[in-house]
This record gives structure tokens, C-alpha cells and sequence, in this order.
């Protein structure tokens, strides 16, 4: 045994791209748990005022530019929190800067070029990337996971259920947001705003569980869409087929109070169903069920969610002590989305066909 | 007092609607017989239409028919007409006695949830191997006894493991059916019946045991579940064909069952 004493690991400066409500009411309150290990220095918006307004809530510096959060060398590790078409670039210059890693918001591209970039860029530096897929970093999810044995060889059948209020619900329990933009007005009987809805609710919400789908589904790549339609005021209906899986996504997004996010995973004998608590607010981890005919295994809940898992593994890769997921899984869910989105708005061109064709 | 009816169910009848026991609930009002009974319960696989006529011919006053399939009734319905005698269908989720007419405060929920729904998103399970067409047929029974009305009905996907069904309400919103064949939950049918600012949520259970059906809300004003009954699904029909015998006043399943049988023939077809 060593005689010398273990010093505590130093601890690792966050800068924080993109201050909006994601930034304030999901991050800060998680990084506040971890202050440990990791210390908010420097956060950047397009937006001033929300930048210091968000800055001076952690004793941080502040700026509106890349550059110069990139350029401060108090910051080790970088958080993209912009709006996705920013992400990608982003995400390469704070690998360029050589930051000692790097948490991307979902999703972290928004093309496979996009990714292939991101991914040889990652290669080259050796900045590990840690995309926020917040599900994936869940303990229940986790505990879920040690626990299934030979459940993704025999599912079948995936569902993603998700019933939600708007956001500001939950933001407002987490925090007291600043800059906050309010939903435009839009035509849901417009093609156009459908399938921007379907794209949103695929980019946005479903691809929190996506990544646990893909878990599931060997045959990814060969992905088909079967219907899809909006639900009102934002939500979807979606029935795809990936290889022999058939994988059902619903959410609504309500004035409810009462959230509800279940992930269900069904083989011919095990099953796996996880309650996953609302974003936003720190409600402990999701809980897992799995079941066979005769028993339920339950696992969890646990301390603390997935947000606070992305943020204790971002701090493990830039240490050096664990593993980032590797740039094929990054890739392979990113494009796993992507196929949906495109062919869930293709759907909606093809239905409007079959219903003009109807009426003919 | 009010004598008692004697049943006689066949083999596949006993296994399927626990006659037996739901005789042996019914002390007063039902005994058991080995033949010529006053009530025949007969399995609803392929032909039952035709047994049940036969049954009634041979002179039962009422036929309790388990887990019927889809299966043109007109000819049972005139027969049963022409002779008297009472059809009562043994479904075992649109039995379940939470969903009678005379639940009102079920009914009122349900019809107000509809009216205001934007997704209804249901789904059923039955047993690894079992016949698909049958768990849709007990499931879309179910939808409508919900007072679910639907159109535009569309198959969107049937594998060896389950069935994906799209529809619409009256009112635009989309409605999903999803069946999956697994024996890891039980036989189940869940109806959510969301709404702009909450939801109606409806659990039947397997009738092989007294598990109550749980019909919740949520509203702005917070949660509330109805009472629970404890009576299964294959009791309540027995309950329902001796009421319609002692008041006269015949039920009208055979009628429901055409619409449904119409149903799953266009979605299977």
C-alpha cells in the first residue's frame, strides 16, 4: 500500500455554448451537484444580456463569441448547447482548440457528412466527444442494461411513449429562465409545417430514446417507415420496421401536469419496460422493469438522472479514467435518426397522394 | 324465489370462460348440468355460430359463447330470435363489467375524453404463439365498447409477433392499435385516451382471475380513478344472459358483433 496521500483530482472547467433554457434549467442545476468535480467559467450566448445574466449566476466569464470561450484557458471541457445547425461546427472547433472533451446536445450533426467530419476530426485530435443523449447515461437504463442477459436477441417489438407539458412546466420548476422565445404561430394542416413537426419530433424528442431503440435493433440500417402523422398541439404517431423489430413511437406534448416517458423493449419471453422522470427537474433516475411470465425484476429508481450520468462521464473521458462511446455509435445513431426523420416526412407526401387519389 | 338454469358448457368452453367457477359465484341464480341445460356456454372458434344455433334448436333458452371469432352472426341472431332464447358474448376485455352501460360514470369519462381527444393510443397483449386475428378481434371489441367510434381503419404492419392498426376518431385525431404477441405481460388491453390537457386511461385485465379493470383521469384539476370491480369478464356475461332471460328484454351483442366482424374482416382481408 502507498505511503503517499491521493490528491483530489483538480477540478475540470466547463465552458457552455448557447444559454438558452436547456443551458439554465438542465445543465447548471446539474452541474451545481457536481461542483466536485466540475466548475462553470465561462458561458457564451448570441444574446448578451442572456449571457451574463446566465454567467453571473455561476461566477463565470462571459462572452458572445466562440473564439474567445475557446481562446480562455481556465476552460477544459466544452458543452454545445446551441441550435442543431450549429452543432457540428462547434463541436470540430472546440476539438481543434484541444480541449480534453467535449459534450455535444442531441443531435450532435444534422447529416452523415456532418458526423464523418466530426468523427475524423475526434480521431485526429483525440478529443473524445460525448453526445447528451441523456437516456443512455441514465443509472436505471444502465442498471437495465447489466441486468437483461439475452433480452436484445429476442425483442420484437420497441415502444416509445412520451406524454409531456411544454417545456416551460418543468423549466421553471429547475430554474428562473431569462431570454426565453416563444412557439410561432403555425398551420398544422400545412404539409410543409407537418413534416417540419415530424423532422422536430423526431430531431428533438425522439431522439432521446432512440439511441435505446438502436440497442435493440441489429438490422438499423434497413429502417422503413409505415405511417406517420402529427398529433396535436406537437407530438407524432410513427410505425417503422427495422429488420425484423417493429418499433412504434408516440408523443404528445400537452398542458397536462402529469408527464409520462415509458420505453417498453418485448421479446416472445422478456420484456423490458423503463418510466424515465421528465427533463429538466432533478427527480432521480428512470425505473426498470423486466419481466418474464413469472417474475419482474425492478431496478432502481436511483439518485440522480441521465443529465447528471453525461455530465460524471464527460468528466471520466477528460480524465482519462473512462470511455467515451466510440464514433461508429455516435455515427450509427445519428444516422438511425436521420433515416427516420426523412422517412416519416416522406410519409406525409405519400398519405396526401393516397388521399387525393381517394377522392378522385 | 326465481328457480335456477342449469349449464352445460363443452370442454373448450370450460377451459376458455372458467364456467365452473363462475357457475359456482351464481349459487342461486345458476347449477351445473351434464345435459339438456336451460344455458349452453360453447367456445367461439371457427363455427361457433353454428353450434350456438344448434344449441338453441335443441332447446337451451340462452348460449354464452367464449371468446368469439369473427364470424357472421345474422342466421344465430334469427334463430335465437325465432326461438326465444338470449346470445350472450364472453369478451374478455369489452366484458369486463366496468364497461356496462350501467357504469355511468365510465361511460360519461370515456365519451368525454373521446370528444376532446387528440391520440388515442391502445395496446393489447396475448401469449407468445397465439392467433393474432383473435387478439384483434377481443382488442378492436374492446375499442368499441369503449364507445370509441372510429374510421379510415388502415393495417399498417402484421409480423409474426403482433399487428399495427391506424384509424381516426370523429373528431380528426389519430387512433393506434397495437397488438404484440409476448408472454412476458399478461393478456392486457390498454386504452389512453389523451386529451389537449390530460387523459382517460383504461387497463382490462385477463378474466382468468378477478383482477379489476383501473379507469384513471387526469384533468387540470389533478387524478382520480374509479372504482374497482372485482368481477371478471366471464361472470359478468353469465349475469348479463340471466338478466336478460328473467326481464324479457333481449341484449343486443349479436348486433355489435356484425359491425365488428365487419371490421376485422377489412383489416385482416
Amino acid at each position: 500500500m502507498s505511503s503517499q496521500s491521493q490528491a483530489a483530482p483538480a477540478v475540470l472547467g466547463v465552458g457552455i455554448l448557447g444559454a438558452g433554457p436547456v443551458t439554465q434549467a438542465i445543465h447548471l442545476p446539474s452541474l451545481s451537484r457536481l461542483q466536485d468535480i466540475l466548475e462553470v467559467r465561462h458561458i457564451m450566448d448570441v444574446d448578451p444580456a442572456v449571457a451574463e445574466s446566465v454567467a453571473n449566476r455561476v461566477g463565470a466569464a462571459f462572452s458572445t463569441s466562440l473564439d474567445e470561450l475557446l481562446a480562455d484557458p481556465s476552460v477544459d471541457v466544452v458543452a454545445i448547447c446551441s441550435p442543431h445547425q450549429f452543432h457540428a461546427a462547434q463541436v470540430i472547433a472546440a476539438c481543434r482548440a484541444g480541449k480534453k472533451a467535449v459534450l455535444c446536445e442531441k443531435p450532435f450533426a444534422m447529416s452523415g457528412d456532418e458526423a464523418a467530419s466530426i468523427s475524423a476530426v475526434s480521431a485526429e485530435t483525440r478529443v473524445p466527444i460525448i453526445v447528451g443523449a441523456m437516456h443512455t447515461f441514465d443509472p436505471g437504463w444502465l442498471a437495465a442494461e447489466a441486468a437483461w442477459g439475452d433480452l436484445p436477441e429476442q425483442v420484437h417489438t420497441i415502444r416509445s411513449s412520451i406524454v409531456l407539458p411544454l417545456n416551460p412546466r418543468f423549466e421553471d420548476f429547475a430554474s428562473e429562465i431569462v431570454g426565453r422565445t416563444p412557439m410561432p404561430a403555425r398551420d398544422n394542416t400545412d404539409p410543409e409545417v407537418i413534416k417540419a413537426l415530424l423532422t422536430g419530433g423526431v430531431m428533438g424528442l425522439a431522439i432521446h430514446d432512440l439511441p435505446l431503440v438502436r440497442r435493440f435493433t441489429s438490422d438499423f440500417a434497413a429502417v422503413e417507415v409505415l405511417h406517420a402523422e402529427i398529433v396535436k398541439p406537437f407530438g407524432y404517431v410513427i410505425s417503422l420496421r427495422a429488420g425484423h423489430v417493429t418499433i412504434e413511437l408516440r408523443a404528445a406534448m400537452n398542458s397536462t401536469w402529469e408527464p409520462s416517458w415509458v420505453l417498453e423493449a418485448i421479446g416472445d419471453d422478456t420484456s423490458l419496460s423503463i418510466d424515465f422522470t421528465p427533463s429538466y427537474v432533478h427527480a432521480g433516475s428512470a425505473i426498470a422493469r423486466i419481466m418474464t411470465s413469472r417474475t419482474t425484476t425492478v431496478l432502481g429508481p436511483f439518485g440522480h438522472n441521465g443529465y447528471e450520468g453525461e455530465w460524471r462521464k464527460l468528466a471520466e473521458v477528460a480524465r482519462g479514467i473512462g470511455t467515451a462511446p466510440s464514433a461508429d455509435t455516435l455515427i450509427h445513431d445519428l444516422e438511425f435518426a436521420l433515416a427516420i426523420a426523412e422517412a416519416a416526412t416522406a410519409r406525409v407526401d405519400d398519405q396526401a397522394t393516397t388521399r387525393q387519389e381517394a377522392t378522385v | 324465489m326465481t328457480a335456477q338454469l342449469s349449464v352445460q358448457a363443452d370442454a373448450d368452453a370450460e377451459a376458455a370462460g372458467a364456467v365452473a367457477a363462475v357457475v359456482s359465484s351464481l349459487p342461486v341464480s345458476l347449477k351445473p348440468a351434464d345435459a339438456a341445460a336451460d344455458l349452453v356456454a360453447i367456445a367461439g372458434s371457427t363455427g361457433w355460430t353454428g353450434r350456438a344455433g344448434a344449441a338453441i334448436r335443441h332447446g337451451a333458452k340462452g348460449v354464452v359463447v367464449v371468446s368469439p371469432q369473427a364470424e357472421d352472426a345474422v342466421a344465430l341472431a334469427a334463430v335465437a330470435k325465432e326461438n326465444g332464447a338470449a346470445v350472450v358474448l364472453d369478451q374478455q376485455w369489452a366484458g369486463n363489467p366496468v364497461l356496462a352501460e350501467t357504469q355511468k360514470d365510465v361511460r360519461d369519462l370515456l365519451a368525454g375524453s373521446v370528444a376532446e381527444a387528440v391520440l388515442v393510443d391502445s395496446v393489447a397483449y396475448a401469449a407468445a404463439g397465439s392467433d393474432a386475428t383473435a387478439l384483434l378481434t377481443e382488442h378492436l371489441a374492446a375499442i368499441l365498447k369503449c364507445g370509441i367510434e372510429v374510421s379510415g381503419w388502415k393495417s399498417v404492419q402484421r409480423t409474426p409477433h403482433g399487428y399495427v392498426v391506424a384509424g381516426r376518431l370523429s373528431n380528426g385525431a389519430p387512433l393506434s392499435l397495437h397488438g404484440i404477441l409476448t408472454s412476458s405481460e399478461p393478456a392486457t388491453a390498454k386504452v389512453a385516451i389523451l386529451t389537449a390537457s390530460g387523459r382517460a386511461d383504461v387497463v382490462l385485465p385477463d378474466p382468468s382471475a378477478a383482477w379489476p379493470a383501473q379507469v384513471r383521469t387526469v384533468t387540470a384539476d389533478g387524478a382520480k380513478t374509479l372504482p374497482s370491480l372485482y368481477e371478471t369478464a366471464h361472470r359478468h356475461a353469465w349475469t348479463r344472459l340471466r338478466d336478460q332471460l328473467l326481464s324479457g328484454i333481449p341484449g343486443s351483442d349479436l348486433e355489435h358483433f356484425a359491425a365488428l366482424t365487419a371490421t376485422v374482416r377489412q383489416l385482416t382481408d
